[in-house]
């Protein structure tokens, strides 16, 4: 009994022993869990607009039209978005870049966001790739991003030639928390409910650590493609990083402000083009009537066999680009 | 003995989760050396659990205890967490009886992304009022994830593919949490509910499910004589 104790804690001691030699890796050390951001990997390609640096291409030739891609979340980033790459072969510049705090781009501290600060880049982005005044101005949003381009629009009436808007939550902040609820709506007793939740024992991080907090962000997206979430998605789209903070201090703005957008939208009377997915159990025609109503002009049209993240996915995209495509020449 | 074996093997294979067994003191006796609990609540997620405690042989109430606890789901054995320690009564005054509790803790979470392993430790202390038949006490503790290790899968591979695998220190975090927990008791078994906030441990963030609940049963087995 005694050698069989002896032999237990010499197996123990070794263990710890080869343990203690491995590598300390930090949990906030940006490279470890999740990737640099551009102000840590100068080999990113980025550019340095209003007191920022964002993660940003741009595809096709610099006088053609702009179509500006706006990705969700907020924090999400432009990598499940890179399909929209086939309009620059259609004749237009296609750009794309990481919102402020999102993605790959420069993170801030928390108290530093605001939405006017999110229309400001979004202008500083039009201003640098532009090459001329009379170069045409497009928009593509998707969830989050389809808001902020509108919100855009609804400060800047005139400045935007067109816009694809794929299922944005609302453009009122209550169609916004009544999107969210039905979006996340989770079993109480399903292994999702775990995969999301139970991670939070592992470990936390405060707000000043970025690393920490993208990467608890990043793991939610399990919820993605998943069966028991209600937005339909057929797998899972590829991000980067998400930024947790720029998320929680919108929406943190969002539930304070309670904005609306819709006040200025009857001074744009361009034709929008108004996509919603038929999987996505929480949004469907209701819902796509409801929060596109507040434009004067709307082309609606529903996704086949797609869910809300309907841009990445083949099915979605192949029913989705000819007439985003068809649109956007109308008006260019 | 065959009773209790059966008892027990039937706790074993409910195999239930746990924050902590919550125990009526005023009731506990010398004899009473083997504590069983079986609980359910929102312990990070909806989770069931079992414990186990044994009564030494001390002047002031001491109780080793072993506690399992995992989360309900398709999958019952990617996420679970162990608990090893002992919790002791320290202090006395009339019915005010105070206690504390250290355990080690051993915890697994795995999803589509990951496969977290941790060690960490709880520390907690609690101060009641207790009477024969139910009890009331206020309860504060720290939970600490001191070492945790990340295996990533092909597809958070996929999402970043120079992700580091393997040990990460020094500590990963550590949450606060704070609540009541009050029960009745009977014969020798107590009913007990534990409510309670939880923090991070830098109180500028929550978890995604910043409280617990968690409903309890205690039955305490007498050692022959």
């Amino acid at each position: 009994m005694r050698i069989k104790l002896l032999n237990l804690s010499f197996i123990i001691t070794t263990i710890v022993m080869l343990t203690a030699c491995t590598k300390e890796r930090n949990i906030d050390e940006a490279g470890n869990l999740v990737p640099k951001t551009v102000e840590q990997d100068v080999s990113l390609p980025s550019i340095a607009v209003n007191g920022t640096q964002l993660h940003a291409e741009a595809f096709g030739h610099p006088d053609s039209a702009l179509l500006i891609i706006l990705h969700g979340g907020p924090g999400s980033d432009y990598r499940y978005l890179l399909n929209c790459k086939a309009f620059a072969s259609q004749g237009y510049r296609v750009v794309f870049y990481d919102q402020r705090g999102s993605g790959l781009s420069r993170r801030h501290p928390k108290d530093s966001y605001s939405l006017q600060l999110m229309y400001d880049d979004l202008s500083a982005v039009i201003t640098h790739y532009r090459t001329s005044p009379n170069q045409k101005v497009f928009l593509l949003g998707h969830s989050w991003g389809a808001m902020l381009a509108t919100a855009y629009i609804n400060q800047y009436p005139t400045r935007i030639n067109g816009v694809v808007l794929a299922e944005p939550g609302g453009f009122v902040w209550q169609d916004v928390l009544d999107y969210i609820k039905h979006s996340r709506s989770i079993k109480l007793t399903s292994e999702l409910l775990n995969d999301m939740l139970y991670m939070d024992q592992f470990f936390s991080g405060r707000v000043s650590e970025h690393a920490i907090l993208d990467y608890k962000y990043a793991l939610l997206g399990v919820a993605d493609g998943n069966k028991d979430n209600s937005t339909g998605d057929e797998g899972r789209s590829l991000g980067w990083r998400p930024g947790a903070i720029v998320n929680n201090a919108l929406f943190d703005i969002g539930d304070r402000d309670k904005p609306d957008w819709t006040k200025n939208l009857f001074q744009y009377t361009t034709k929008v083009l108004f996509v919603y997915s038929e999987k996505n159990k929480a949004y469907g025609l209701a819902h796509a009537k409801k929060v596109s109503a507040a434009y004067a002009n709307v082309q609606l049209l529903k996704i086949n066999g797609a869910g809300h993240n309907m841009i990445s996915f083949p099915t979605g995209w192949n029913n989705f680009y000819p007439t985003a495509l068809t649109y956007l020449n109308s008006l260019k | 003995m065959m009773f209790k074996t059966i008892i027990l093997a039937v706790f074993v294979v409910i195999s239930v989760n746990s924050y902590s067994q919550t125990i009526n003191w005023a009731r506990l006796q010398k004899t009473d050396k083997h504590i069983l609990n079986l609980n359910a609540g929102l312990d990070y997620s909806l989770t069931a659990g079992l414990g186990y405690g044994y009564q030494l042989k001390t002047k002031i109430p001491i109780i080793i205890n072993v506690e399992y606890s995992m989360p309900f789901g398709e999958n019952l054995i990617d996420d679970n967490k162990t608990k090893l320690g002992i919790i002791l009564q320290f202090a006395k005054a009339g019915n005010f009886l105070f206690t504390g509790k250290v355990q080690g803790i051993f915890r697994r979470n795995e999803n589509d992304f990951v496969r977290m392993v941790n060690i960490g430790s709880d520390m907690s202390v609690t101060a009641g009022y207790y009477k024969k038949k139910w009890f009331v006490a206020g309860e504060a503790g720290f939970d600490k994830a001191i070492v945790t290790h990340f295996k990533h899968t092909k597809f958070y591979k996929e999402v970043f593919p120079n992700v580091q695998d393997g040990w990460y220190e020094p500590s990963t975090g550590g949450n606060f949490y704070y609540g009541l927990q009050s029960g009745i008791s009977f014969k020798r078994s107590d009913i007990s509910l534990r409510i309670g906030k939880v923090l991070t441990q830098d109180f500028t963030t929550t978890p995604g499910l910043p409280f617990y609940i968690q409903l309890g049963y205690t039955v305490k087995l007498r050692a022959k004589k």
